[in-house]
């Protein structure tokens, strides 16, 4: 008992969140332990994007506790955000650079990155030949697979997804599971919004309704 | 101490609190008001250099004097919200930016009206206090612009506290810049502004219970806009259904 | 901390280097305000008179309000693209500190928006027939005071950012700010004669900008967090 509490690395507690005088949450709660895939499900404006934001620190409305490591995450915030990715909506890349540049860039906020890592990492998510290319020039699909390149690259422990799945096709369906699962697999957590299938192991599903 | 400073944030203590105080502050006020106004508008006696212009000083110093408290007090407001997400002192800070904007308009008109009779003219740049106020104004309609501008009301609050602090700072830079501005273009200005020393003791007497007044005026205004705001916030909340049942 | 985690002086020039490299992609945002400085400063002329004496007269503060004018119109794209395209967010997620990065990314926008209206300053100057001997001061005014001016912009910028119609809101929350630069630089221009006051005004111009480089970007960091919420 005690060695799976231990475990439990982000711990969500009590997690009140109102929005325009309409209550979303209640009384959430939820933790992720170590190699733990937490799915979130709920209709439009059930809150989903809003719980990954409040995370991640982006969102401040709301009361509860949320800890990392046993620690609440207003008092260990650096070392939340170093072990931390996220992609959100907006995805986070600049539509006039290439997808190296963006990735340099992205990157190198968190750690050292060299070229070579960058090239391979763009090269399993399936956008060989596009390295140079300004992202303007790119589908929807395929910024989002340069946003989704950034995860092989990452060191973090943690990565918060929100419908990351939504653009991709098939093919790039497939990818993000396997990253996915050699994520869950290094012990890694992750928390991703999506109505999509997952056929991952150590998945667990939370419902906003 | 910690309990109290909890309790004052509770829109509902300050609510009911406020209701008790509230006539006596409005009596006070009225008091006030009507003896330094009769007083400054029929007795006192016209100055030997100003004549009966220094009446209309009585209500210009004191609403000058006041509306320099707008800025700090916001910024006050201001940092207590983003520090300690108090809602109360966003109540008060949201109401206070249009009251002071009116506050620093009439400092503004009277300070002219004053100055047409004084100085044969409605403006005058060489003037630094007539200056800065202007730029306070700025200040104080930019704080209303930004929150008119975002419709997220808890946004809206954060980020007008922020401007409200660094507004409040600004207005001390304007203030020393602009007098020191006004300094070097004195030469070129025919208009001795040393004024003050002529006023007797009697105008700084009626001014003092002018002064008064106003911060009783202000005060009063303050907290009725307040009741107001927390009413219709909290109006889903059942003490506000009880009492406007 | 891992081996490999970067620096935040990594981070503050690798954000410095992303914003130099989206600034020369798109040329017009470098180009636009320093042609709009060019038409403002030459409407003067045409709009009060070209009467050379009365024109040296007014040009200090006629150079001083078109820097700030353009100034103003550059900073609306300072945080407004990395807002749309989630750039920001990133950059407020960093576990580095958000001064540094709102530094880096003043520091790029300044370099591209306000140098360059410095450097083509004393052109305009010769053309409103500035006074010979103010040049120099001129000069170093406007390279000490329109940091100034883009790191308070920044301020307004990153409280209206994701603001619909954001362009007024921007200019009534900024302009008011620069008036103690504007008095500080015009004044510093004609005391140029004078070498005493000259060095004074120079000093408080420069006490401004540290004020400015120590105070501003966290106020921006806070307005950003509060913008992005």
């Amino acid at each position: 008992m005690e060695e799976s509490r231990d475990l439990e690395i982000l711990k969500v507690s009590q997690l009140f969140c109102e929005r325009d005088e309409r209550i979303l949450f209640k009384g959430l709660a939820f933790s992720v332990r170590e190699g733990q895939i937490l799915q979130i499900k709920g209709s439009n404006g059930s809150g989903k994007t809003t719980l990954l934001r409040i995370l991640c620190g982006l969102n401040s409305g709301y009361q509860g506790l949320i800890s990392w490591r046993g620690k609440p995450i207003g008092e260990c915030l650096d070392e939340f955000y170093s072990s931390l990715t996220y992609i959100g909506h907006r995805v986070g890349v600049s539509k006039v650079l290439t997808p190296i540049e963006n990735l340099r860039w992205v990157s190198g906020l968190h750690h050292q990155v060299t070229d070579q890592a960058i090239y391979s990492s763009l090269q399993k998510m399936g956008l060989k030949g596009f390295e140079e290319s300004q992202c303007f020039s790119l589908s929807a699909g395929q910024q989002q697979r340069v946003s989704l390149s950034k995860l092989p690259l990452s060191r973090s422990k943690l990565w918060i997804l929100d419908e990351p799945f939504t653009t991709l096709d098939a093919d790039g369906i497939e990818l993000l599971e396997i990253l996915l699962c050699e994520h869950v697999g290094r012990g890694g957590l992750a928390l991703v919004t999506t109505h999509h299938q997952l056929a991952i192991p150590g998945l667990t599903i939370l419902d906003l309704g | 101490m910690w309990l109290w400073f909890a309790k004052l944030g509770s829109p509902r203590w300050f609510y009911e609190v406020s209701g008790r105080w509230l006539p006596w502050l409005s009596g006070a006020m009225l008091l006030f008001m009507s003896v330094g106004a009769v007083w400054a508008l029929l007795f006192l006696p016209p100055d030997y250099q100003q004549s009966f212009t220094t009446r209309i000083l009585v209500v210009h110093v004191a609403v000058a004097g006041t509306s320099l408290a707008f800025f700090p007090l916001m910024a006050v407001a201001g940092t207590i919200t983003l520090v300690w997400k108090m809602k109360l002192a966003d109540m008060v800070a949201k109401n206070a930016a249009p009251l002071g904007a009116w506050f620093s308009l009439v400092t503004l008109a009277t300070g002219s009206l004053w100055g047409s009779v004084m100085w044969g003219t409605w403006w005058e740049w060489t003037d630094a206090r007539l200056v800065s106020m202007l730029f306070q104004f700025f200040l104080l309609l930019s704080v209303i612009a930004l929150r008119s501008a975002i419709e997220d009301s808890e946004k809206a609050a954060k980020a007008c506290a922020l401007l409200s602090i660094v507004g409040c700072i600004n207005t001390v830079i304007i203030k020393y810049s602009v007098e020191w501005w006004n300094v070097l273009h004195q030469p070129s200005s025919p208009i001795n502004m040393s004024n003050d020393s002529a006023n007797g003791p009697e105008f700084w007497l009626v001014t003092g219970v002018m002064i008064v007044a106003v911060y009783l005026f202000l005060t009063v205004s303050l907290i009725l806009t307040t009741r107001n705001e927390i009413l219709e916030r909290e109006r889903r909340s059942r003490w506000v259904k009880d009492i406007i049942s | 901390m891992k081996a490999d985690e970067s620096s935040t002086y990594q981070a503050f020039v690798g954000t410095l280097k992303r914003d130099l490299l989206i600034a020369f992609k798109r040329k017009n945002e470098i180009a636009n305000p320093f042609i709009f400085f060019l038409i403002v400063a030459a409407l003067f002329p045409i709009g009060i008179t070209p009467d050379p004496v009365r024109l040296a007269e007014i040009a200090a503060g006629v150079l001083w309000i078109s820097a700030l004018l353009a100034s103003l119109l550059a900073m609306d794209n300072l945080y407004s693209a990395d807002f749309e395209d989630g750039s920001l967010e990133q950059l407020l997620l960093s576990h580095h500190p958000l001064y540094f990065l709102v530094l880096a990314k003043n520091i790029g926008h300044w370099l591209v928006s306000g140098l360059p209206v410095v450097l083509i300053s004393p052109l305009i100057a010769y053309m409103l027939n500035f006074p010979r001997e103010s040049y120099m001061v001129l000069f170093i005014t406007l390279l000490m005071g329109t940091p100034i001016l883009s790191l308070l912009g920044s301020i307004g910028v990153a409280l209206t950012v994701g603001l619909g119609g954001r362009g007024l809101v921007l200019a009534v929350i900024t302009l008011p700010m620069s008036v103690p630069v504007l008095i500080t630089g015009t004044l510093a221009i004609q005391e140029t004669g004078n070498s005493a006051p000259l060095v004074g005004y120079l000093a408080i111009l420069g006490a401004m900008l540290v004020g400015s480089l120590s105070l501003a970007p966290l106020a921006s960091a806070v307005a950003l967090r509060i913008s992005v919420n």
